[in-house]
Parts: structure tokens; sequence; C-alpha cells
């Protein structure tokens, strides 16, 4: 049998395109719990802020800690699940991963600081619109999945803002929270 | 240099193997899944597999899920070897100009 330069180099290009593809569906299914968790989170914050405004800030509080915890817990179960494979991810990953959110939340925390919004909506809006934009950015590298739900996400979220008054926090909590709800069952079916 | 591995190189065949090696060591992917990812017909899949797994490189589980029959695909040790000994061989005819 014999093979050819051209051929050979067909063939190491359509092994790439395939570990592309594995790699992208690992990072929709480690993703998905994700979404998953805070499409829960931002869904129960907001309809809380909607429907009994007193709870709001013990429901927010309480809420982005289930939220973290669960994240975090979910990455150190998918860690430790990971067996190393030819394509595996680089060893301190899941570290870089978790300082990378660290990094995330200390600018949001910045954000807020320096532009101290003038109402809870407005506060709202402005730390819901982050996340929506990385999973944009994300989407460039993991796939167009995880792009889609970020530019859906960030459209509602401004059109909520500007043209959704007094519903506001329910059409964040269906819209913003919903939409990262469906988006993690997307990406699970992916 | 050892020369090219008949089996895997194959389009498909190559296609398959390399979609599972991307794989954890212990995991396994389903035949539908497989499928999609190739955009390639049952019988199709159904003829390289059998010849994959006739030469030992996968595995060929079938079980149910509730009452859904469910087959499950993974590459084998034998199989793993073998296909990075023919990426090996791809690297070096094309470094070495073959």
């Amino acid at each position: 049998m014999n093979v050819t330069r051209d051929e050979a180099a067909k063939a190491l290009a359509d092994i790439d395109k395939a570990t592309d593809k594995v790699i992208e569906l690992k990072g929709y299914h480690h993703g998905a719990p994700h979404f998953i968790v805070w499409g829960f989170v931002w869904i129960f914050a907001n309809t809380i802020t909607q429907f009994w405004q007193q709870y709001t800030a013990h429901a927010w509080i309480s809420l982005l800690a289930v939220g973290m915890i669960s994240s975090t817990v979910i990455g150190i179960l998918q860690g430790r699940n990971a067996k190393p494979a030819a394509s595996s991810m680089p060893p301190g990953t899941s570290r870089k991963m978790g300082m990378t959110s660290g990094i995330v939340f200390a600018f949001i925390f910045c954000m807020m600081w320096i532009a101290q919004p003038e109402s809870d909506r407005q506060a709202n809006a402005m730390i819901s619109i982050i996340f929506p934009f990385l999973y944009m950015c994300g989407g460039i590298w993991a796939g167009w999945r995880l792009f889609a739900i970020g530019l859906f996400t960030a459209a509602a979220i401004l059109f909520g803002f500007f043209y959704v008054k007094e519903w506001f926090d329910l059409w964040m909590a269906v819209f913003a929270g919903g939409s990262l709800l469906a988006g993690g069952l997307w990406l699970r079916s992916a | 240099m050892d020369g090219p591995d008949e089996i895997i190189h194959q389009s498909t065949r190559l296609k398959i193997a390399a979609t599972l090696n991307a794989l954890h060591f212990s995991d396994s992917m389903e035949f539908s899944k497989l499928k999609q990812i190739l955009g390639a017909t049952d019988g199709n899949m159904a003829t390289h597999l059998g010849a994959l797994e006739k030469a030992g490189y996968i595995a060929v589980q079938k079980d149910f899920v509730g009452k859904k029959p469910r087959t499950r695909v993974a590459l084998t040790r034998t199989g793993r070897k073998a296909f990075e000994k023919h990426v090996q061989y791809l690297k070096d005819l094309l470094e070495g100009g073959g």
C-alpha cells in the first residue's frame, strides 16, 4: 500500500478536524451543568426580586453562594473524572479556570465600585450582561453554540433594560435565567 | 519507518479512530453520536465499524437504556496503539518527503 504526501497531509487534517470536534463536544458537556446551575440562580433570584422585594438582598447573597459552591463542586468532580488521553487538557487547567473565575468576579466588583449604579435595575443589568459577552468570547474558541447562547442572552438583557420597565426582574428571570437554563440543556444534548 | 496501517488508513475508519482516540481511555461513544459527527450512513458506519472490530481495534457494547437499544463504541488499547503508530507514519512521511 502506497500513501502519497498529499494523502498523508489530508489524513492528518481529517484527524485534526475529528479531534477538534470531540474537544468541542467535551467542552459543551463540561459547560452544560454550570449553565443549568446559574440559570436556576438567575431565575430564582430575579423572581424573588420581582415579587418579594424585601428578601432581595438575602436571596441574591444566598443564591450566588449556592451557585458558586455548586459550580466549584461540579468543576472538582469533572476534574476527578477526567482521565488522561491523547487530547486531554494540559495539567493545571482546572486551577487556571478557577483563577479566571476569581478574576472575573474581582472585575465585576471593581466595575460596580467605580460605576456606582444608581438603581438595583442598573446593577442587575450591568452584572448580568458581563457573562453573555464572556460566553461569546468563549464561543469564538469553543464552538458556535456558546456564542449563540451569549448573543441571545445579551440581546434579551439589553431589550429588557431599555424597554421592560415594571417587570424587568421577571424579564431577567425568564430571558436571562431561562436562556442560561435552556442553553445548558442545549449544550448537554450536543 | 513502519508502513501504513491498511485498516485504519481508509478515510471513514481513520475518522472513526481519530474521534474515538480523542476520548478518555475508558470512555466510549454512542453509535448515533459517532454517526452524526462523521455524517455517515448507518450502513457505511456498520461496515467500517465491523472492519475495525474484526481487527481488534474497537470494542462494541450493546445494552438497553429503558426499552431503547444502545450501541457504544470504544477504541481498544490495540486500536489506540495502531492509530498512534499510523499517525506517526503519516507525520514521518510528510517530514521525510516520502
